[in-house]
């Protein structure tokens, strides 16, 4: 197997704060990763790092070829930032929609802005995308006008509008009510099933043991499992990670 | 159980109405000091003559067939100070964006140059800023009329002040929202025109709204180059020319009072509609 996402040896401090020490791993294509661990452990920081909107001080990330070491500077390193993070889609917690723009406006930005294409074709795109996530009609609405399960689904269509390899997803469904978790998880089944490689931080256990290929339970900045869901659920290395899925599923009860 | 409920309820709605009795009343009251103090404002400028304690008192004594005769040369002027603060506050508008883009940038000579640009307006008066446009450019061989010298000093100086509204309003946009553009694969200039100034723009409208209402006031400084004719300089001529100085500035001061408060009204009007427009994420 080659591997699209490639991890090698990374290192980040905020200041003096080790977050993540000496991460290494790879991600297959079409394998769906779900990152879990405590509050505080560096799953956002690592998900980050990967498109590099944190700067990692060392260590290497790959995504589909694209491969970026930490510390350059100058034009060409940038513009090879820039690759990097047009392999990858990310999600956020809090969807950062943009609050001027329709969702269709939302979607299009991307292809139209930094890809150049004529506003017809992306609006076709746009639309498309719009369609999968069960929001074609909501094309001219504004973000304000949408429910918090419905922004997050256009901002999963504003990810996929450019068409990337990788897709992250950082507790997509953490600031939703409850009511509304299903329907992003729905359009992330879909995306699990049409074999999308994903990396996804999460706490939806449900999720977790149905669609993960492959569980990192990341403990203060180091990965301290990293295997299969049924392996992991039941019966962890760690003894830290019984302690921490034992809280987990009393959360869940 | 429902007794109390409601008991509950009709005790609830008591004190809410109790509230809203006592703002009414509260606002009664002001609306008739209004009255009284406009009444009084009247009165003083009546010309009435009264007895106090054997002593003869007059009230203000104005000339009316001054008035009546002057108001409307003086009132032209409002347009001439509406359009040098429009101009202005278009002009200080652009630099202050620029400004406030200076200081955030993190190019050595954009952060200098909009320091020094605000430290050297804020450090000397307005009004020698305003006459050096106007008496001093044309010793290099540049020369302004009045109201180009006006405008001129006018924006740079207001946008001096307004590049802390702009450097706000830009940091004031949620740092989410240039993480979602940068995760999509925009650049430092794309987030800036497509992402983060609609939205700031939208934050600084009322505050420059208030710069406006200022700068309305401050149009009256551009008198003195002698050659703008403005509602101050319009209600000096007259009231010099006639010995009818308390008149004609009266008539001025009026005019920018009402002009202010009917600005203010349309500002107010804007800041409520952005509010209610105001959108989370
Ligand atoms: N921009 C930052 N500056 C300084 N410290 C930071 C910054 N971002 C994160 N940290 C710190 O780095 C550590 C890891 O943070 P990170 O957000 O990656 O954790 P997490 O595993 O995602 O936690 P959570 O489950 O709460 O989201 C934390 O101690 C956090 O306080
Ligand atoms: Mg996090």
């Amino acid at each position: 197997m080659t591997a699209i996402v490639e991890v090698n040896g990374l290192n980040k401090y905020f200041d003096s704060l080790h977050v993540l020490k000496d991460i290494s791993f790879e991600v297959a294509p079409a394998e769906v990763i779900c990152v879990i661990g405590p509050s505080g452990s560096g799953k956002s920081t690592l998900l980050r790092c990967i498109n590099f909107l944190e700067q990692p001080d060392f260590g290497s990330i790959a995504v589909n070829g694209v491969k970026v070491e930490a510390g350059g500077s100058g034009r060409e390193y940038k513009q090879k930032i820039h690759d990097l993070r047009l392999q990858t889609g990310m999600v956020f917690q809090s969807f950062n929609l943009f609050p001027h723009m329709t969702a269709l406006g939302n979607v299009i930005e991307g292809p139209v802005t930094v890809k150049g294409m004529p506003i017809q074709e992306a609006t076709e795109i746009g639309a498309h995308f719009l369609e999968k996530v069960g929001l074609g009609h909501k094309q001219d609405s504004y973000p304000s006008r949408l429910s918090g399960g419905q922004q997050q689904r256009v901002a999963i269509a504003r990810a996929l509008a450019m068409q990337p390899k990788v897709m992250l997803f950082d507790e997509p469904t953490s600031a939703l009510d409850p009511e509304l978790i299903g329907e992003v998880l729905g359009v992330m089944q879909q995306l699990v099933e049409e074999g999308m490689t994903m990396l996804t931080v999460t706490h939806e256990m449900g999720f977790t043991r149905r669609f993960a290929h492959r569980i990192l339970f990341m403990n203060e900045g180091r990965i301290i499992e990293n295997g299969p869901p049924d392996q992991l659920f039941d019966n962890p290395e760690d003894e830290r990670t019984k302690i921490f899925l034992g809280a987990i599923s009393r959360l869940g009860e | 159980m429902t007794q109390t409920t409601t008991e509950l309820q009709s005790q609830a709605d008591q004190i809410q109405s109790l509230k809203r009795r006592k703002q009414q009343r509260f606002r009664l009251g002001v609306n008739l000091s209004y009255a009284v103090l406009f009444l009084l404002l009247i009165y003083a400028f009546s010309g009435i003559k009264f007895n106090l304690f054997g002593l003869q008192f007059s009230t203000i004594s104005l000339d009316t067939a001054f008035i009546a005769e002057n108001w409307y040369f003086i009132f032209n002027g409002v347009w001439l100070t509406i359009l040098l603060s429009v101009l202005s506050i278009a002009l200080a508008t652009v630099l202050s964006l620029l400004g406030g883009l200076g200081r955030l940038s993190k190019y050595p000579p954009a952060y200098a140059l909009a320091t020094f640009y605000i430290s050297l307006i804020r450090g000397t008066p307005l009004l020698l800023q305003i006459i050096f446009f106007f008496l001093a450019l044309p010793q290099l061989g540049i020369r302004l009329t009045g109201l180009w010298a006006g405008v001129l000093a006018l924006g740079l100086n207001y946008g001096a002040y307004m590049t802390e509204i702009m450097r706000a309003g830009i940091q004031a946009v949620d740092i989410g929202q240039r993480e979602a553009a940068l995760a999509i694969g925009m650049n430092q200039g794309q987030i800036m025109r497509r992402v983060v100034l609609p939205q700031a723009l939208r934050l600084v409208i009322p505050p420059i709204g208030n710069q406006f209402i200022a700068m309305l006031k401050d149009t009256s400084l551009i008198s003195v180059t002698g050659f703008v004719w403005e509602l101050l300089w319009r209600s000096q001529k007259v009231g010099r020319a006639n010995f009818r100085s308390l008149e004609a500035l009266l008539i001025a001061a009026v005019f920018y009072w009402i002009i202010t408060i009917l600005f203010s009204i349309v500002q107010a009007n804007i800041e409520e509609r952005l509010a209610r427009g105001v959108r989370t994420t």
